[in-house]
């Protein structure tokens, strides 16, 4: 291989070299603008386009999907804006779907998102329009923003009372974080409390287990909470406790009334009760008839040896002496 | 009074000189078509022109990269913008830094050869005997030459840029571990026709203005070997010079067909 074929070769590949990364690079933005691609058409319309231009991206659910073909005024408000979207996605994109303008960040460029419908519409078919929504505009969301703001300064400046007052031991929380007696007690407090469940959970595990070794059905509990014939006996001992109650209801305040009249009424038993004269006098009296009876004996006496009554007195021996022979 | 002579004969001679570039430029477009074609010669031109000068170009292409992606770096990151590097760096070097830096390089090294080459065959009167022995000189020497620059410089151009392209994502990799394929997709997502095309184009009339003033300044080479060296060095200025006329001009034009 001579000099000049040698020269001849570099420069060939020199030149291929430089055409092919030509032909890729106009390949990749080719292919990023949805040249080579089928794409089909679909319109919609907006009242304002917020500085869309043609060639801006369109995108279905985030993805690119195609870029928007032309912007044409339809009139005074109405703008028409005509998006060429791949083929391939056309299966997923219904005739309910929703367009609105967006832009790419904060300080990107304008797009076209395609919000997906409920699926339940049609697919879209060539030159279909799809409905869209404006979007809201960087002013009205600064205005929007500029409230949030005010709010938020609002909410911190109270966020900053409250922390303050927390920090300083104020209030129920504030002694909470602070107080280290607190802390101390409440802890004591969980600490008897875990004890305490501890010891009723022993207690109805000791409850469940003779509940378990009571026999249910013998026991006297058991006829009580089961036996219908028991019970029915028992509701009529109820029954008559009831009605004998009533009587000595009955009884009682009869001996109330009773007792009351002896109390203060004017019988013999109120004054024999009530009376104590009387009481003195009876006794004197009772004393003056023990007298009498004493002196009425020793008459008796006297008239046995009177020689005018002793021969009936004598009659009288003799018959009972008679008696007891008999 | 000598002051306004003197200016006027600037302008006077500045006047002629675009004359005669104009002049050699029409001789050029009037021959280049005509049989025969010096084929040979061109293919030896565009490897002077084009795999001599890949080396410069690529190792300057591939530093400009490296450097505009450090200086923007800080920047870039103190607006939060730093995502937004693959994007400002494929743009400005495929429109602008790229075509620009990578004619003027050529410029120096290309015109300032042709420039000397021409002259001194001009004064050396090798020129005058291939007239002498029925070549077409102009044919010959000034058509390839002029063709080559005019069909590598914007391979050179699409070279650098890539080289450059590949600097800042080294430096975007290593410093923002930034993916190639990020990189990639980020700068393709960025650019636009109306960023290659204009591009591309305008470098062909820079290499059309490379090889066209060299072959003029070294054709029309005068006053001895002194003329030489003069010849080379106008040569670059004046090629330089209308590189930036040219872009200026294809700023207005891109911008009539694309709406950048």
């Amino acid at each position: 291989m001579d000099r000049t074929t040698k020269e001849k070769m570099r420069l060939g590949i020199f030149v291929l070299v430089g055409t092919v990364f030509l032909v890729i690079a106009a390949y990749l933005i080719g292919n990023n603008q949805d040249m080579f691609s089928r794409t089909f058409t679909i319109s919609t319309v907006f009242n304002n386009v917020n500085g869309l231009r043609l060639g801006n991206n369109v995108r279905f659910s985030g993805i690119n999907v195609g870029i928007v073909k032309s912007i044409e005024m339809e009139n005074d408000s109405i703008i028409r804006v005509k998006m060429a979207i791949e083929e391939k996605m056309r299966k997923h994109i219904t005739t309910d779907a929703v367009a609105s303008i967006g832009s790419d960040g904060l300080v990107g460029n304008m797009i076209v998102n395609i919000i997906p419908g409920r699926m339940s519409g049609e697919r879209v078919q060539e030159g279909n329009q799809i409905a869209s929504y404006s979007r809201i505009g960087a002013e009205d969301m600064l205005g929007t923003l500029n409230v949030t703001n005010q709010n938020a300064a609002l909410l911190t400046a109270d966020l900053l009372q409250v922390t303050q007052a927390l920090t300083q031991g104020k209030g129920t929380l504030g002694r909470l974080l602070n107080d280290t007696l607190m802390a101390g007690d409440l802890q004591k407090m969980i600490l008897n409390l875990k004890q305490a469940s501890g010891r009723a959970n022993k207690t109805i595990a000791d409850l469940n287990a003779f509940l378990e070794k009571v026999k249910f059905e013998e026991s006297v509990a058991g006829v009580l909470l089961s036996d219908t014939i028991a019970a029915e006996r028992v509701r009529s001992v109820i029954a008559h406790l009831e009605s004998s109650s009533i009587h000595i209801d009955s009884l009682t305040r009869n001996l109330n009334t009773t007792i009351g009249e002896i109390r203060h009424g004017k019988g013999a038993v109120t004054y024999l009760l009530k009376d104590t004269t009387l009481v003195r006098r009876l006794d004197s009296t009772m004393l003056h008839i023990q007298e009498g009876t004493a002196r009425f004996n020793e008459n008796m006496e006297a008239l046995k040896h009177s020689f005018l009554t002793r021969r009936y007195f004598r009659k009288l021996e003799k018959q009972a002496r008679v008696e007891e022979e008999n | 009074m000598m002051a306004k002579a003197q200016i006027t004969e600037g302008i006077k001679d500045f006047l002629i000189q675009i004359g005669e570039l104009s002049h050699f430029a029409g001789r050029f477009l009037r021959e280049a078509p005509k049989r025969p074609f010096e084929f040979n010669e061109l293919l030896r031109q565009c490897y002077s022109v084009g795999n001599r000068s890949l080396t410069l170009v690529g190792i300057t292409g591939f530093i400009i990269g490296l450097v505009l992606t450090l200086q923007t770096r800080p920047t870039l990151i103190e607006f939060g913008a730093v995502s937004w590097m693959p994007n400002m760096v494929g743009i400005s070097i495929v429109r602008e830094i790229g075509p620009v830096v990578i004619a003027l390089i050529c410029a120096g090294r290309v015109a300032s050869g042709i420039g000397a080459e021409l002259g001194s065959m001009r004064v050396t009167e090798q020129i005058d005997a291939m007239e002498v022995s029925g070549t077409n000189p102009f044919k010959y020497l000034v058509v390839t030459r002029i063709a080559a620059t005019t069909l590598m410089v914007p391979i050179l151009v699409i070279l650098g840029d890539v080289l450059a392209l590949f600097g800042s994502y080294l430096v975007e990799h290593f410093k923002g571990d930034v993916s190639f394929q990020l990189f990639f997709n980020k700068i393709f997502s960025s650019l636009d026709f109306g960023d290659l095309i204009p591009a591309t184009v305008k470098s062909f009339f820079f290499g059309f203005a490379i090889g066209l003033v060299g072959c003029f300044k070294g054709y029309n080479c005068k006053k001895g070997t002194v003329g030489v060296g003069m010849a080379a060095n106008t040569a670059v200025v004046m090629a330089s010079m209308l590189i930036f006329i040219l872009d200026f001009i294809a700023v207005f034009v891109s911008d009539i067909f694309y709406e950048l």
